[in-house]
């Protein structure tokens, strides 16, 4: 995996998405990358972070979004190259950044990926950040494919250097995280870096601001004219017919005209903000109808009806707006398809294309679960058991929220990174309920703490449960402030969740292992007395890790099994801490060994002590 | 040439990745078109896991549409029935016959069906079904973990994928960790013969 983006120019590799964005970092010369992990972005940063010797990039795991804009842009601003990558909703943390860098601008190629996630495969909502680019006045490239994501992230440098503005690049889940094959290129040298003085430019109080509006006004009105010039924005296909697409859905929408064989004209913006009027307009009076096929909000639509009603006010344009492709979700071949269909007049059928049937209601449902042996498991028993029926859980992003689901149902309200805090503190006010909010580690380094302080200055009541793995666990194992190793693996200053807590003014403060059951139980009771806020910190290494590090030093695991003469099937063990292994088959519980990983939490919470290490009683 | 539609399913963890992964090296490498679709994130935490793969060439989506895979890979019977609905009438369903019992059979809000109920199943869909013991002939090979690879050996006696064997074999052994490269290259040949040494279904 380390060396895939290393290679020679020429060579072909099957990259992600994620990985060509990386692999163009380090051929635009990119000297520091910044970031906050998410899906489906995470991977950019990622690979980065594997070849950081090799290649000289400075990067790093920045503790949010807008830390991560923040320190890319005091890197650019001193002429250095910088690329940020974050998730959509990344972005809503880091706008308020992003919005006024754009009134100063950039010195050093400042370049924005950021990966939105349509269907929530893995985010809390599915927000079009294209809205983003409109709304901040910047430019904004989308590529279809790993190739063209790699080639665009070139050109935005160049973009950003050339109009010093940050510029964004937005890819969907299904481009960050397809492979295709990818022809590597040739490296770029590093910048010369220096810090120029200029403060009417770059300090925003009012005076300067409205100046610098005015410059970024005039900046973009040249962008509008590389993107009339952008090869980004291409035509494909032949034929009076128009279908106006980019990024994603233009694969889509070739491969349904392609099932279909239908003859179309096919405009494909890659260049997104400013749009290419002229180029549009042209389209627009040589083709009719159109049909623009575009994944979520109708961000181009809109702009492209806007261009109509100037131009060629008579072509019939159809979109999302009359629901021709759902504002919803991701789009399919097949939707294409019918929306294709549609305007022709002709259903799919006729085109000898079979409806589609499902087996799926047959399937057992699974969804993502937490993993044997996680420590979070034991720490939802003992709070669930001190809390009780009528405490309110509140909780926030991380694995942790997959516990919503049963049999752990734990979770009464979600909506963003850091939000258990505050949301605890409006609830204390309103009703009388214990409350008992989780967080995990990186999550509260991220953006709860501000909620912490609130919590202490304002008086409210709730008990703050940190659910502290030692990893970014979700996103696949990055480290955070409260490791001690930065992202390239470095040794770094450990900062303590406890001690943020108290500096915070929180007075009541514990620290407990969450596999020793029975006091992280009274500490969560005591907690809930105590008049004010509280935190707890359930501290204890992610299993995944600890299961690594024990194969890989060769240590013994343990596995654990069902006593069977002391067990009367209670499910207990299945009810309240509902870890993988432990299955129910004809009313019956056993362990399955090849998931077991040994913790033996279960055998604390048995009440029989029915559930003993394998090896220890003949069974 | 015909473009050739895979959509290998099953549960976070079975190793759904690297099998596809080591098809769509092999494909790439033979000059083919190779366009791969996966899934990261949350719905790798034990969850149900579909991986598309298509070769070929003139490709757009890196998504199977739904009615048009040539080979279903099912790592996991049920997993296999949520992705019927990219099957055609003569699709391969290539099936590890071993269930994975989710948390929610174990607490009572799903059931799982029987093994024959699964399969006829697919046959309203195909009759090309093979079911493949993946979990003994790794064992075979030599490790439980090798059950993917054994997989791809299977799926590749089917003749459906437009690459010579010896193709799939040296990308096996560029591929794999170092430790597990003979039991993966065994693991690939027992699967292979497991399906290759029956009768033509």
């Amino acid at each position: 995996m380390s060396n895939i983006i290393l290679g020679n120019p020429g060579e072909k590799r099957f990259l992600m998405g994620n990985e060509a964005i990386a692999r163009g970092a380090i051929e635009a010369g990119v000297q520091v990358a910044t970031t906050y992990p998410g899906t489906p972005s995470s991977e950019i940063a990622d690979t980065l972070a594997e070849v950081v010797e090799k290649t000289g990039v400075y990067m790093e795991y920045s503790t949010n979004e807008i830390v991560a804009v923040e320190t890319a842009a005091g890197a650019s601003i001193c002429g250095a190259r910088a690329m940020v990558s974050m998730k959509h909703v990344g972005l809503n943390v880091a706008s308020d950044a992003l919005v006024t860098l754009a009134y100063v601008g950039v010195r050093g190629g400042f370049v924005l990926v950021c990966c939105d996630d349509p269907y929530c495969w893995s985010s809390q909502n599915e927000q079009d950040n294209r809205y983003y680019a409109l709304l901040a006045n910047i430019p904004c490239l989308e590529p279809s494919k790993p190739q063209e994501a790699k080639d665009m992230l070139l050109n935005a440098f160049q973009i950003s250097e050339k109009l010093e503005l940050p510029v964004m690049m937005r890819l969907v889940t299904r481009v960050s995280h397809i492979r295709a094959p990818v022809i590597l290129g040739s490296l770029a040298d590093k910048r010369k870096t220096e810090h120029v003085r200029n403060p009417k430019r770059f300090v925003m109080v009012p005076a300067n601001a409205r100046c610098r509006h005015l410059v970024l006004l005039e900046k973009m009105g040249q962008a509008k004219e590389i993107s009339e010039q952008s090869k980004f924005n291409s035509m494909y296909g032949r034929g009076k017919f128009g279908v106006i697409t980019g990024g994603a859905s233009f694969n889509y929408a070739m491969e349904a005209l392609n099932m279909l064989n239908m003859d179309a004209s096919v405009l494909k913006l890659g260049f997104i903000n400013p749009l290419p009027e002229k180029t549009i307009s042209d389209f627009l009076r040589k083709h009719a109808p159109i049909l623009v096929v575009e994944e979520l909000e109708p961000f181009l639509e809109l702009q492209v009806k806007a261009v109509a009603k100037d131009w060629a006010p008579k072509v019939k344009i159809h979109g999302v707006l009359e629901g021709f492709t759902p504002r919803h979700g991701e789009l399919s071949t097949r939707i294409v398809a019918e929306a294709l269909c549609r305007i022709k007049g002709k259903p799919l059928k006729d085109y000898r294309i079979s409806k589609v049937s499902h087996a799926e209601e047959l399937s057992p449902r699974r969804p993502p679960s937490l993993c044997p042996g996680c420590p979070h498991m034991a720490s939802i028993y003992a709070i669930k058991v001190a809390g009780g029926p009528k405490a309110i859980y509140p909780t926030d992003i991380g694995c942790y929220t997959l516990a919503y689901q049963p049999p752990q149902s734990i979770g009464d309200i979600v909506i963003c990174m850091g939000s258990s805090a505050g949301i605890s503190c409006g609830m204390s006010v309103a009703v009388d309920n214990p409350i008992i909010s989780i967080v995990g580690d990186s999550t509260f380094f991220h953006a709860s703490i501000p909620g912490v302080i609130n919590a202490v200055y304002n008086k409210h009541r709730f008990v703050y449960a940190v659910l502290d793995n030692l990893t970014t666990a979700m996103t696949n194992f990055q480290p955070h402030p409260g490791t001690g190793v930065t992202g390239i693996g470095e040794i770094t200053k450990r900062i303590l969740i406890e001690d943020i807590a108290e500096a915070c003014g929180v007075e009541f403060v514990k620290v407990v292992d969450p596999f020793d059951l029975k006091s992280a139980l009274s500490t969560v009771r005591e907690a809930i007395k105590h008049d004010g806020p509280s935190v707890v910190v359930f501290r204890r290494i992610c299993a995944v890790l600890e299961i690594e590090e024990k194969r890989r030093k060769g240590e013994e695991v343990p596995k654990y099994q069902v006593d069977r003469e002391k067990c009367n099937n209670c499910m207990a063990c299945i009810k309240l801490l509902g870890c993988p292994p432990l299955v129910a088959s004809g009313g019956q519980v056993s362990i399955d060994e090849a998931l077991c990983v040994g913790c033996g939490v279960c055998a604390q919470v048995c009440p029989l002590g029915a559930i003993i290490k394998v090896g220890d009683k003949k069974v | 040439m015909k473009n050739t539609n895979v959509v290998a399913c099953g549960v976070g963890g079975q190793g759904v990745l690297l099998a596809t992964s080591i098809l769509a090296n092999t494909a790439m490498r033979e000059g083919l078109d190779v366009l791969a679709s996966e899934v990261h994130g949350m719905a790798q935490r034990g969850g149900s896991i579909v991986s598309h793969l298509r070769i070929g060439r003139e490709l757009y989506s890196p998504l199977v549409t739904e009615g048009s895979a040539d080979l279903i890979l099912g790592f996991e019977p049920a997993e296999v029935l949520r992705a019927l609905r990219f099957a055609k009438n003569r699709t391969w369903i290539v099936v590890n016959s071993r269930p994975i019992m989710p948390t929610t059979v174990s607490i009572g809000v799903s059931k799982y069906p029987a093994f024959e109920v699964i399969v006829k199943e697919y046959l309203r869909f195909s009759k090309f079904v093979v079911e493949v013991d993946a979990m003994k002939l790794a064992l075979k090979a030599g490790s439980s973990l090798a059950q993917n690879i054994v997989m791809l050996g299977a799926s590749a006696a089917t003749g459906i994928y437009p690459m010579k064997n010896e193709a799939l074999q040296s990308c096996i052994q560029e591929l794999s960790p170092g430790k597990y490269l003979d039991v993966n290259l065994k693991a690939f040949e027992v699967g292979f013969h497991s399906v290759s040494s029956r009768k033509r279904m």
